[in-house]
Parts: C-alpha cells; structure tokens; sequence
C-alpha cells in the first residue's frame, strides 16, 4: 500500500514536511498571484484583487522587453551548458590523476565557486573595461564597441564570467562521480591498446553519464534564474536590455514596481521553460 | 504527478488566504493618541547616523516613558524592498527616516503609511516648514503621507584643477546653457583634464534619471515635474532639448558609456558630476571643486533656476501602535534646532524655508553652501503618482535606448515612453 | 550464514591481468601545462583582488596589477575591522551555515536515498515537487517568505528564521540522490540478503561508499549560506545578528565610500569574506577523492 519499503516514507518525512512549509506556500501563491492582480498589502488593509485570468500571462508574452529576456537567457544557456559540461569533465578528469601540486590546482579552479560574486565583478569590470587589460592585451583586435557595451557582446561575455564562476562546483560533482569509476574499465581498455583520450571518449563520458545529466541539469536550472551577474557586470539590463535577464524582469516588475502578479506570470512561463528544457536534456542523456 | 498537483495546489491556496489574513489590532483612532516606546529606522551614512543618534540620545533623556528604539538600514536601493517587505508582514517600525518620495505611492498604495493629516496641527507644521514646496509632497487624495524632511539640490560639480589644466577658467567656467555646456565639455576631453567631461550611471535602474536628464529637465521647464496632472511632460520640446544634449554628449565620447566601478569624479576619471552637496563629504581633499547650477538651454539667472531635490522624508508606517508619540518625534526632529544639527553634521539641506537667515553661522563659516540653500527653494520633486517606479523605469529605458546608446532617435522613443507613462499615471 | 561482506571501507579489486602502468597516472608535461595556464588564469582575478586590497591608493592602471611596494598598506582592513565586529559576524555566519549544514547533511541524505533507492509511494511525485523547487528563483519567493516566516511563524531576527529557508539544500539532496544512484545493485541486493535493516544499509554500507560526494554536497551546501546576502539582510535589524556577508555589504554600500581607497576597501571586504571558505577547502579538499574504492563485491 505504501510501496514495497515504505520506510522510505518515513526517511523523506522531514524534507517533505520542511518544503510543504517553506516552498508549498509562496510557490502556490505565486500561482495565484499569477492569475491575479495582486499587490502586497499591509496586514488587516482590505484589497481588492480581481481575478483576472490569463491577463497577466498575455502581457507578459507579448511584451517585447520579457522576449528578449527569455532570448538572451537562450543565448547565456547556448554558451554556458556545453561549455561547462565540457570544460568540468576535462578538468576533473586531469585533477583526478597523480599529478604534482594537486591540492594548488584544485584550489585555484574552485575559488572562483567559493567567492561572492558582489566582490569578484569589480576585478572582471576593470578586465573588461575599454580601457582595460584584455582590450590592452588585444589591440586592434579588441570590439568596438567594448565588451560590456557591446549589445553582441555582453551576453556571451556574462555567459563567460558564469563559466567561470560555477566551474569549481561541477568539476566537484564530477570528481565525485570519477571516484566510482571502475579502475578495471581503465586498465582493460589500456590492455587493449587505447589511447588516452580513447579512454576517455570510451569509459570516462559513458562511465559518469548520471553526473552529466546531473551538471546538465543544474546549469540549466542555474543559468535561467540568472540575476545576480548580469545585473552587477552590465548594470541592470545592459546595452539596450540585451543583457537582462528574466529574473531580473520579475525584480523588477514584483518588488519595485509593486506587481507581483505580473512578476509571478514571468516566473510561471520562466519554469514551464526550464522544465521543459530539462526533461528534453534528460531524454536525451539517460537513453536507458 | 499531475494527479495530485491540483489537489496541493488548492491546499496551498486555501492556507495562504487565510495566512493572509492579519489581526487589526488596536484601531486608527485609537493608536493616533497612543504614547509610549517606539522604533524607528534611519540611513547608516555615517554623518546622517550621528545626527540620528544625537537626535534619538537627546529625545530618549528627555522622555523616559517614551523611548525610541533606533536602527539602520542601508540607504541603497534594498531599503526599498526591506520597506515593502516589513509593510507586507506588519512588522516595519513607526517612522523610517530614509523614505523615498517615490516609493510612498506604492507604499500608500500597500496600506502601509500613516497620513499626517489626522494629527492636529500636522498639515499647517508642514506647510509652515517646508513653505511652498510642500505641495509636491501631497498624495493625489490631497493627504500628506510623508513628512518633507531633506533635500540635496542636485547641481553640477567640476574639478577645478581639471578645467585649468585644459585652458578653462577655474573659477567662473562656461556651463550655463547647453552650448557653453557642451563646448567646456569637449574643451576638457581634448585639453587632458580628464578621461571623461561628465560620466553619470549609464545603468538601467529607474533612479538613474535622477541624475541626468530630470535635473536638467527640471531647469529647462523652470520647475515642471515629469507628470503634471496625470500627463507626461518630458516628451515635449524642452524635454527633447535636455536629452539631445545628453545625446550629442555620449555620441561624441565626452560621457561615458560604461559604469564606473567607484565615484568616476572623485577619481579623477570624469571632470564634472552632477550630485548634490552630501556628495562634498566624499569628495574630501580628493578633488578641488567648484559647483554651478546646471544648464538650461537660454542663459538663466541662477537665482530662478531649478533642479531636483533628491529628498529623503520622514513617513509614518501603520503598523506603528503608538503613533502621537511618533508624530512628536517627527516633529523634534524637524525642529529648528535638529535641522540645524542636520544641516551642521551632515551638509545637506533641511526642508525648512529660509535657511541662510535661520542659521547664520552656518553659512557664514560655510559660505560655499549657500548656493545650495539658496537653489533648495526651487527643487522639483518626482511626481506623486501611481505607478511611480514603473513610469520611471519606463523613463529610463527609453532614455537608456534612445540617449546613451544611440539604438533609436531620442524624439521617437520619448514620444512612445510618453503614452506609456500617460497610461500608468492615469491608473487607479 | 552471513555471506562475506567486505568490511567496511575497503574493498579490493581482483584483477585477472598483470597489472599495466596506468598512463593516466603518469604526470604527462603537456597535461601540466595546461593545468597552469588554465589555474594562473583562474586566479589572476582573486591574486588582483588581493593586490587590490593591500593598495594605498587606487591604482587602476595594468601595471598596478604588480605589487608596488611603495603603495602596500593593510589600512584598508583594519578599517573593516573598526567598522565591523569581525568576531560577531563570522559566529553569526558560522551558525548559519552550521545549522544548514546540520540540516541538510541529516535530512537530505535520509531523503536522497530513499529517493534514489527505495520504493515507496509518491517517489514519483516527490522528485517532480523537489525539481520544481529547485527551478523557482528566490526572487519571486522572497516577500510570500518573509511573510510566512516574519509574521506566521514569527522568527524575525532568529537564527532559526535565517537558517528555516535554506535548511535542507534541495541541490545537494539531488546529488546525493544521484551518487547513490551510481552505487552497484549487488551490494543492496546482499545486504538485504543479509536481513539488514534499511537504516543500517544506508548508515554502514552506502554512506561509506558515497564519502567523496558527502563531502562535496557539504562544501556546496556552505557556500551558499556563507556567501548569502538578501535574506539574512531582510530577516534580522538587529546588528548583532548580521552575518558577515551582510555586514561587509553594507560596509561596501555605504562606508566604503568614504574610504581613501573605496575600491581597496570594498575588495579587502571580499578577500576576508572567501579567506574562511579557501581555508576550509584546503584544509578538506584531499578528502573528496577517497583512498581506494575500486569496483563493488567481488569474488
């Protein structure tokens, strides 16, 4: 009746209970918000709240500041998921080997993860100024306009800077997931005369697919609530609102300008996104 | 999993309704005679606090029964969704001492403020105080929801040092209309003086306009608010002049288009700076200074120009149970001799009418801020009108497009911010 | 009879070929090369950050990224530390980050191995609701939060009111999940042959074997409290419960300022905000790899 172990139901009991308490209530009231023109009131204030159906859903999708939130978003997520997916495996597989100063190089590829973004955006400003090292560095080959100014440009580069910043987070997951590897797959396929990166190709990637679904799926989830890095490296929306992001929208809309309704209908269409994008990324890479 | 979705769904739904419904406690009437202990909130800018903690030591000794619990909150752009969020849960304090004037129509909208008006007597303090000004801090159902408590004339500060070392006279330089204005602009630039001639936020957040384009709106249409009786105003010819300027200014490279991480005038990187008179403390030594109005298109005398206030008020919020003596608060505060302490601690500018002849020796020690007392009887406010962030942010992303990034022509794209604006003034 | 278990913590491999030198093991100098380059680039912001910070003037110039040992002072941390108690802070952030350690580490391994491992009803459903908390961004939970837990359950300026939204890492219970799920069925299948209870399974046979992820859930799971600004600003007034991350914030908005070197302070802010985590990591990071796991039961 409760499945075959339902002790299981008693191991998930303090998680259910500590999500129906703290996330239960304002995910359902950001639904009803959504359907909603609602505003925040003080205690014991009487408001009225009309209903107004798809109203705010409608507003939202034609409005032509949300699409390009939701295109930039696209574009950051292009950039960002296979890149660090990429990037992540090669990097843990080398930090997973004898190599010497292992500890320095774990180090330095994780501290970008342990920083607070609010201190780490100034240096990358300052990098990525006009007139700043890397365009000094990169001399008649630096954009004009310069980076951060640049509406091509911005995004890819907040995309850059995210790269960055989360990498040490799943190359952990990734030397996590190594550890189970079998060592005798390696050994086999060196008996067997396979090159390293053959090895790699053949038992690595196959070997921590859970993992890559696992990194896939948090990028994802990650890159969409996106709102800290793009509104520290380009000022709240960017050149022309080509940086914005669509949480950015919501803040905007729900705590500024007093519509949570309207921010509540971004943050509905938002998950029905990134869900959608994750189920499409999870069939693809759990096939069995 | 949809199975039971819906289900939940309605479960949660029903909990927050009746989450959401709150205890009334003590009534209005009842709390507007109460007295007894209170808390407040104010700015943690350094001089703004010792002025308040003064304030709250002298108050709390000569009202044992009735004392002020105080704390700071940032004056960033989070105190606004603190606010909010204290409204929304009941808990914010009796009096916020670093409230925005354009947040209080949200806030009022909320439920979350105290009119003054129900205190005897309050309407006539204001108005006696704060003089003709006070009208821009009325709330379109003619109450007063904020207490006018300080401004900061915004004005435009030079580096004297800048503006010599580029062939400019240091001590009576070009800037009063918008050709001189523009022309000392490129004299700077070219001659070395700095990077930039100006470089305010090019960033997006709705606040930024306060710091380009309405103060010298403000001037251009001799003290017009940017929606007058529900209508924009600033798509109309002197709004199209003040932001051609701005255009011609970042086209030509002379403001920059990329944030500065830091105070750009401060450090030498732009030679002018458009700010009001706290911003002198910052300054320091770092830069010699001089200020003059800003610039109107037609040269005009500088006792009838105007600009923007950059005022922080006082306001009551509703969860205050002891609100007579929070209103005697405000009141001391307020007071001849706090303002003054105000104006001594911090630089800035109590709205109080007649300041130079209210406080003397100040001025006579400080002769250079009397240019800012004489300017701070003709500020213009932001108007108090619904939906006054989202018209902001609308501002300033048309202006964003069209001014510092050069995507659209700046006519067009004010013409469109315009009808936008129409409509969210013209709601409830 | 109880089949041979290995004891826990070391299980050995049988290998039927001679062993052959793992050319993965062997410190190949292009491999190192590129680890170099790819560190020095990861560190060259944090290295400017901290060059930055012992600066006495703000030099903003590409040579400065040189120390310059005429403008070094260590005045801009000392000015944090006038301005902050350092002390009081780095408690109140330790607690919090304590207490969502604590929870996250007890209920969420609970809760990533039934999900990952047993059967019961509404897994299904479960997973789905923990996917769906995950994707919502706090951005739009944030006043519907502070309200439940300001007024309904009135724990403003508690620890406890900080610690409530982030008490259990729903990302690290994924991971746990997902490392439990990487474990070999064999292993369930004879210790359930064993009559072992599940508790016992999860304490003394998977925990063990999934150690690295632990400890990797765990770093994750600090980081983010630690470095957690918004909420503890809006739960707690009173100073004395700020964590550090809130009070250098509101150091950099709006003291810093005022500092000779605004732009030093702000980064020396940041450089004593990550010096606890760094020392943390260095000090645990060599567990996250464990000593020899190999392949499940053998033989």
């Amino acid at each position: 009746m409760f499945g075959r172990q339902p002790v299981g139901l008693a191991f998930v009991s303090p998680y259910v209970v500590f999500l129906v308490m703290i996330f239960a209530y304002p995910l359902g009231l950001a639904v009803w918000m959504s359907f909603h023109d609602y505003f925040f009131a003080a205690p014991g204030v009487a408001v009225d709240r009309p209903f107004v159906g798809f109203d705010n859903y409608t507003a939202v999708l034609g409005d032509p500041a949300v699409r390009r939130a939701f295109l930039n978003i696209l574009i950051f997520l292009v950039i960002n998921v296979p890149l660090t997916v990429v990037l992540s495996l090669i990097l843990a597989s080398a930090l997973n080997a004898a190599i010497p100063f292992r500890t320095f190089f774990r180090v330095s590829f994780y501290v970008p993860y342990l920083t607070a973004s609010v201190a780490v955006v100034g240096v990358w400003l300052f990098l990525f100024n006009s007139d700043g090292l890397v365009n000094k560095v990169l001399g008649p080959l630096a954009p004009e306009p310069s980076w951060l100014v640049n509406t091509g440009l911005a995004m890819p580069v907040v995309a850059i800077y995210v790269t960055w910043k989360q990498l040490g987070f799943f190359i952990l997951l990734y030397l996590a997931a190594l550890q189970n590897v079998p060592k005798e797959l390696y050994e086999a396929a060196a008996v067997d005369g396979a090159s390293r990166s053959r090895a790699f190709r053949s038992v690595t990637v196959p070997g921590v697919r859970p993992a890559t679904t696992l990194v896939v799926l948090l990028a994802t989830i990650t890159g969409a609530n996106l709102f800290t890095e793009p509104y520290l490296l380009t000022g709240g929306g960017g050149p022309n609102g080509t940086s914005t992001s669509p949480v950015l929208l919501m803040y905007q809309r729900g705590i500024e300008q007093g519509e949570p309704g309207v921010a509540a209908a971004i943050g509905m269409v938002l998950v029905i996104g990134v869900l959608a994008v994750s189920l499409v990324n999870r069939r693809l890479l759990e096939r069995d | 999993m949809k199975r039971t979705v819906a289900p939940l769904l309605l479960a949660i739904t029903l909990a927050a309704s009746t989450a959401a419904c709150g205890d009334s406690g003590t009534s209005a009437a009842d709390a507007a005679v109460k007295r007894g202990p209170i808390k407040i909130w104010y700015s943690n800018n350094p001089e703004e606090l010792a002025w308040g903690q003064a304030m709250v030591a002298a108050w709390n000794t000569a009202h044992p029964d009735q004392q002020v619990t105080a704390e700071e909150i940032p004056a960033g752009k989070t105190s606004e969704e603190t606010i909010g969020a204290a409204i929304t849960a009941g808990t914010a304090p009796c009096l916020v001492f670093n409230t925005a004037p354009a947040a209080v129509p949200q806030f009022q909208k909320q439920g979350g403020l105290v009119a003054l008006d129900e205190f005897p007597g309050a309407r006539d303090y204001i108005e006696q105080r704060t003089g003709e000004r006070a009208t821009q801090y009325v709330s379109p159902d003619d109450k007063y929801y904020q207490l006018p408590w300080k401004s900061n004339p915004v004005v435009i500060f030079y580096n004297k040092k800048a503006f010599a070392a580029a062939g400019i006279d240091p001590e009576r330089p070009p800037l009063a209309t918008h050709a001189e204005f523009l022309d000392t602009a490129r004299k700077v630039v070219k001659g070395g003086g700095a990077q930039f001639a100006i470089l305010p936020a090019p960033s997006a957040e709705f606040f930024q306009s306060w710091f380009d384009f309405y103060p010298m709106f403000a001037a251009e249409t001799g003290g017009r608010q940017l929606v007058e009786q529900g209508r924009a105003q600033f798509a109309g010819d002197e709004g199209r002049r003040v932001a051609q300027l701005w255009r011609t200014l970042y086209d030509e490279g002379l403001a920059g288009r990329e944030k500065y991480n830091g105070d750009a005038f401060a450090d030498g990187k732009a030679a002018m700076s458009v700010v009001g008179p706290w911003a002198i403390s910052v300054y320091g030594d770092k830069v010699e200074w001089g200020a003059v109005p800003v610039p109107t298109s037609q040269r005009t005398p500088a006792s009838e120009i105007h600009t923007f206030s950059d005022a922080k008020n006082v306001a009551m919020y509703s969860a205050c149970t002891n609100r007579a003596t929070a209103w005697d608060l405000m009141k001391f505060a307020t007071s001849n001799e706090q303002d003054g302490a105000l104006l001594a601690g911090t630089g800035q500018m109590p709205m109080r009418t007649g300041l130079p002849k209210a406080y003397p020796d100040y001025f006579a020690s400080h002769p250079n801020y009397t240019g800012f007392a004489d300017l701070a009887e003709r500020t213009v406010e932001v108007p108090n009108v619904p939906n006054s962030i989202a018209i902001w942010q609308t501002v300033r992303d048309a202006y964003s497009s069209s001014v510092i990034f050069g995507k659209s022509d700046p006519t067009t794209a004010l013409d469109e911010a315009a009808s936008k604006v129409d409509q969210l003034a013209g709601q409830r | 009879m109880a089949t041979t278990l290995p004891p826990v913590g070391q299980v050995t491999v049988i290998s039927a070929a001679p062993p052959v030198p793992d050319q993965r093991r062997r410190g190949h100098p292009l491999r190192l090369v590129a680890l170099t380059l790819g560190a020095l680039m990861f560190l060259f912001p944090f290295y400017y950050m901290l060059i930055g910070s012992l600066q006495d003037e703000p030099d903003t110039t590409p040579a400065g990224a040189l120390p310059n040992p005429g403008n070094l002072t260590a005045a801009n941390y000392s000015d944090i530390d006038d301005r902050i108690n350092l002390g009081r802070t780095i408690l109140n952030s330790g607690i919090f980050t304590g207490g969502v350690l604590l929870g996250t580490v007890v209920f969420g391994v609970l809760a990533g191995y039934a999900l990952a491992r047993l059967h019961f009803r509404g897994r299904g459903l479960l997973f789905g609701f923990m996917l769906l908390v995950q994707v919502i961004p706090f951005q739009l939970m944030t006043i519907p939060l502070y309200v439940l837990i300001v007024r309904n359950y009135g724990l403003a300026d508690s620890y406890l009111g900080m610690i409530l939204p982030f008490a259990i890492n729903s990302t690290a219970v994924f991971i746990f999940r997902q490392y439990f799920l990487q474990l070999p069925k064999e292993l369930f299948e004879a210790a359930h042959v064993d009559g072992a209870g599940e508790l016992t399974i999860l304490l003394r046979i998977a925990l063990p074997l999934v150690r690295p992820a632990l400890l990797t859930a765990v770093l994750l799971t600090f980081i983010g409290p630690w470095n957690e600004f918004l909420w503890p600003f809006l739960i707690t007034k009173d100073q004395d419960m700020q964590p550090l991350a809130v009070a250098l914030a509101n150091y950099i908005s709006n003291v810093a300022a005022r500092a000779t070197n605004p732009y030093g302070a702000l980064l020396a802010g940041a450089c004593v905000l990550v010096a606890p985590v760094v020392v943390l990591f260095v000090a645990f990071q060599r567990h996250f790899v464990s000593t020899d796991i190999g392949s499940g039961v053998k033989g």
